[in-house]
């Protein structure tokens, strides 16, 4: 029947009842009633209309939207006749759909979301494995690039990039920008064309072509004003005038980088091999149609293979050290492009979506639990409804309309949830995760939560509609007025819905508690050095202007001098390489003397840190053994290196190390050897939760003279009293002072540097804290609910208890005992629940076993603390029944 | 509304006859709503009252399984009014619960007539 045929037929089933009740009241007034009392006893005589309407209604089968409609208008009204009760599972239903919501966004941005390019599928990231050397992904070289362009048969095309920064001038004052420097064939690989201009040419990449980039939108409309004339124009990028030839569609990006400016990677194919051994460059190919990542594998193995007798092998034993991909220790390795970006970050959130989950069943569970008691309560009604005819799936129905009702309203209330926590948790909060920036509430996000909410609505709904069986309905014809009547099935169906929620509330805090302590004991991994009032900030020398290493050196100890002069500074210093997080930069090395045996480590160190002489004392590291650097250790007096204990263990066991001598990768003079004077404490350099790597530590002032060269990018660390805000004020005047065209990056204390390092694990541990706070809240809710209904209708039977002469404190631990069963059930299903799932999370904890003890206990102890605050509270109303009342009650 | 609270049990003595003493009514007659209930009414003495709340779903549920049929129609005192008709169908659905009935009632007829079984 369609809505009009419906429409229709409501119009004519008023007229048949309206002329009814015309016809009583004529036939009335013929005997001799008033007009008014003839309609008023017509309609009483008729019965209640709107049921009888209603049932009528029933009969004409089930219909399409109207009915719907009808049921939905039907149960609004119900539900506003009870604002309380409404109010409550809108509420429950906002929060648990809105945190859900505001996570799956997440979820769906990061992971689920396609990379914003044509086919993103055939996007492969391929970098290298050293197992040898424990680099389980390390970038390529340019000579491997070039090779594995011309060879491979699986790509249609390969590109090839690397991201650093660059100092951009623009309008305003010079900002400092992450840029890639990437081949003519990234873009065609991408399958991205600009949005103005063009790409670079083959030309463009080749040594001393004239310099060109690629501006982001973003950047074009931060720093350019956002004009299309600047396409052709020169701009100043790190003292370069660099002509624009193009600029990028919005959002474009290579591997999450935020990449803004896009240099030409310059190679030149003819000097292929002295490009051998120089691991910067992080490739991405596009897969020919139809072929997967596996195939591929196994198509490039061969290659793999023969590389070294394809590229002709190497007769020079100087060039032992060109590692030509091969299969045993430098292995290609090829992954999908978006989950190697979305990396250990997966797990992470999926653990977070399974949480909030688990919220929601608890609050449907809590729901149904409401639903049932209510649906008890309105026996009476219901009874009627059948009665006159309506079937029972018309009641199911209508439970179901009140349900979804509720549930919806509750996912349009949880989408401001959501909205307000994706900002104020995740999106406004350093959550450590990639690809942030394309999470929202877009239309799938939309989708999703449609579905929860109508998948919750029948959830929730659907325990009191099967709770109407024909049994229940025809005992309740003749108990139907009566409100002692105790269904004891349904009292069971409520304490097991309890203990369900105790039992995943459980679950969750476990997953909560172990994470917490995970965090709890990143925050107190030891980092190597004192980081109480230190500070820091990054400055990076244009090439273009600091070509003369000497000058760099210069300049970093100009402004160390000028900060060390500010009242309040104790000492500044200066290293390239910034802890506690810091991309391993690792270079072949020579151990003077030492013979590789079995067991022993290849000779490689993973960190160069070039350091100013006060480094170690500025940051407090101790010395284990030897000296710091000093005033003796001049810029072409003979070279020292000081080493981390984790080298010293490993290169010289059993040994000291000071006095031996190593020679650092890429030295201009192969006769010259670096003599260890000191080993210093090992200091974070890897991420605070991974083991320490090896570590030199070189001298800037003596780079120029023995290597040739001095970092252009390099931290200063100024240790001082100042609040930050004094000294940033301080910093950059100095800064102005010594190079106005130098921008101050990254001014921070390095207690926020180790808090952006743990950014991840406190975005998930706090929000896994959060659910779980929620999740018991909402299970300590449903037990107090259940228990104080049960004592509601236990009155009579309290009240005889009492009269016989039960004490208060009898009718307390009654009442309390029933409660403290159904946590302690929920407690040991919620434990043994969590022994099964904790190793999922496995990955994600530090330091703490997945089945730590000390969590489980805590969290047992914490959660049957909350069940008794939430059983005391029905428990003593229990011993305020007055027997008399009670009694005298029905 | 006293009045609603009685008819509960009787809705149930009168479920499944209401259908019988619906097509029964209409075999007499053409009849809207408020004339049904008036003939059962006088042709049961008063004995057999039906509600309101009753006949308007079951006249609907008939005309559902097209056993009755209606029209609007003008009344005598020119009032439109909603008219049920029996449809051959209804007429062949009317003699099977009939025969139903009266082998129900002839059942429980001899059952109240037979003499006390015998002791063994």
């Amino acid at each position: 029947m369609s809505p009009k045929d419906r429409g229709a037929r409501n119009e004519d089933l008023d007229a048949e009842i309206q002329s009814h009740l015309d016809m009583d009241a004529r036939e009335r007034v013929a005997r001799g009633e008033s007009p008014d009392d003839a309609a008023a006893a017509a309609r009483k005589e008729f019965g209640n209309v709107g049921i009888v309407k209603d049932v009528t209604r029933d009969m004409w089968g089930v219909g399409g939207a109207d009915q719907l409609w009808r049921e939905v208008r039907y149960a609004v009204r119900t539900l506003v006749r009870s604002p309380g009760f409404a109010a409550i599972a809108i509420l429950t239903l906002a929060l648990g759909i809105g945190a859900n919501t505001a996570i799956f966004s997440v979820v769906n941005g990061v992971i689920l979301r396609p990379l914003p390019y044509p086919d993103p599928g055939q996007l492969v990231l391929i970098t290298s494995q050293f197992p040898t050397l424990g680099f389980d992904q390390f970038p390529v070289d340019a000579a491997e690039f070039l090779e594995f362009r011309e060879r491979n048969r699986s790509f249609s095309n390969v590109g090839a990039y690397f991201s650093t920064a660059v100092n951009v001038g623009g309008q305003s004052s010079p900002a400092r920008v992450t840029s890639a420097l990437a081949s003519a064939s990234l873009f065609p690989t991408l399958g991205v064309t600009p949005e103005a201009g063009r790409w670079f040419t083959d030309q463009e990449t080749r040594p001393n072509a004239s310099p060109v980039a690629l501006l982001s939108d973003e950047l074009w409309r931060s720093n350019f004003g956002g004009e299309r004339s600047i396409v052709g124009r020169k701009v100043d990028i790190d003292g370069v005038l660099t002509q624009v030839v193009g600029i990028m569609p919005k959002g474009f990006d290579i591997h999450d980088q935020g990449v803004r400016v896009w240099l030409p990677l310059t190679l030149d194919p003819d000097s292929i091999n002295s490009y051998r051994g120089g691991h910067y460059l992080n490739l991405v190919g596009r897969l020919k149609p139809g072929i997967s990542l596996a195939t591929a594998r196994v198509q490039l193995e061969p290659l793999l293979q023969h590389w070294r007798e394809i590229d002709g092998g190497s007769s020079d034993p100087t060039q032992n050290r060109v590692h030509t991909p091969n299969t045993k220790n430098h292995r290609l390795r090829y992954d999908d492009l978006l989950t190697d970006i979305v990396g250990s970050a997966g797990r992470a959130l999926w653990v977070l979506q399974a949480a909030v989950f688990l919220v929601l069943l608890i609050a449907c569970a809590n729901l149904a639990n409401l639903l049932l008691m209510r649906a008890e309560t309105r026996h009476k009604e219901l009874v009627l409804r059948a009665a006159l005819g309506a079937g029972r799936g018309r009641l199911v129905r209508q439970f179901l309309a009140e349900s979804l009702v509720l549930s919806v309203a509750g996912a349009a209330v949880g989408l401001l949830v959501a909205r307000w926590g994706l900002h104020a948790l995740v999106l406004s909060n350093n959550a450590g995760i990639p690809r942030a920036t394309r999470v929202g509430l877009d239309a799938h996000v939309l989708v999703y939560t449609l579905a929860l909410a109508l998948g919750t609505g029948v959830v929730f709904g659907l325990a009191p509609a099967l709770r109407l069986n024909a049994r229940s309905m025809s005992l309740s014809l003749r108990e139907a007025g009566s409100r002692t009547t105790s269904h004891a099935s349904a009292a069971r169906v409520r304490r097991a819905l309890v203990v369900l929620e105790m039992a995943m509330a459980v679950t969750l805090l476990v997953g909560a508690g172990l994470l917490l302590r995970s965090f709890e004991k990143l925050t107190r991994v030891d980092s190597g050095f004192d980081r109480s009032q230190l500070f820091t900030f990054n400055l990076v020398l244009p090439a273009a202007t600091y070509a003369d290493s000497v000058r760099r050196v210069a300049l970093f100890e100009q402004v160390d001098d000028q900060l060390e002069q500010v009242p309040g500074v104790q000492s500044a210093t200066a290293m390239s390489g910034l802890p506690p997080r810091r991309p391993v930069n690792a270079n072949d090395t020579r151990f003077e003397g030492y013979v590789a045996k079995p067991g022993m480590p290849q000779q490689n160190v993973d960190y160069y840190n070039y350091v100013m002489p006060n480094y170690f004392s500025t940051m407090r590291i101790p010395m284990v053994e030897g000296r710091s650097f000093g005033p003796m250790d001049g810029a072409k007096s003979p070279p020292v290196v000081i080493v981390n204990q984790t080298l010293a263990r490993l290169f010289y066991p059993g040994q000291n190390a000071v006095g031996h001598r190593i020679q650092p990768g890429g030295i201009v003079d192969t006769a010259q050897w670096f003599t260890i004077v000191g080993v210093a404490k090992d200091v974070k350099q890897g991420g605070v939760d991974a083991k320490t790597g090896t570590e030199i530590y070189l001298l800037d002032q003596q780079t120029p003279a023995y290597e040739g060269f001095a970092p252009r990018n390099m931290n200063v660390v100024v240790r001082s009293t100042l609040s930050r805000d004094a000294l940033a004020s301080s910093i950059r005047r100095i800064v102005a002072s010594v190079d106005p065209g130098l921008p101050v990056v990254g001014l921070r204390s390095m207690d926020e540097v180790f808090d952006d390092a743990l950014a991840r694990p406190r975005f998930l541990a706090e929000l896994l804290v959060i659910f779980a706070a929620v999740a018991l809240a909402l299970a300590a809710v449903g037990t107090y609910g259940v228990l104080a209904y049960s004592v509601a209708e236990r009155r009579r039977e309290i009240g005889i208890r009492m009269a016989l002469g039960a004490s208060e404190g009898g009718v307390l631990t009654l009442v309390l005992r029933q409660g403290m069963l159904l946590a302690g059930i929920g407690l040991l299903v919620g434990l043994g629940g969590a022994l099964a799932v904790t190793r999922v999370v496995s990955s994600l904890l530090f330091g703490v076993q997945p089945t730590d003890p000390a969590t489980f206990a805590a969290v047992g102890l914490f959660m049957l603390a909350v069940a008794l605050v939430a059983c005391v509270v029905p428990a003593l109303r229990a011993t305020r029944v007055d027997p008399l009342v009670a009694l005298r009650l029905d | 509304m006293a009045k609603r609270h009685a008819p509960l049990t009787r809705i149930e003595l009168l479920q499944g006859t209401l259908d019988l003493i619906i097509l029964q009514s209409l075999r007499w007659g053409n009849r809207h709503g408020y004339g049904l209930l008036q003939i059962i009414r006088t042709m049961s003495h008063g004995v057999l009252q039906v509600d309101t709340g009753s006949l308007y779903p079951a006249l609907h549920r008939l005309e559902k399984q097209r056993w009755i049929e209606a029209d609007w129609e003008l009344s005598e005192n020119n009032q439109r009014v909603r008219v049920y008709r029996l449809t051959p169908a209804g007429r062949k659905q009317l003699a099977v619960e009939r025969s139903k009935w009266e082998q129900f009632s002839t059942a429980v007829a001899e059952f109240f007539a037979a003499p006390p079984p015998e002791e063994a």
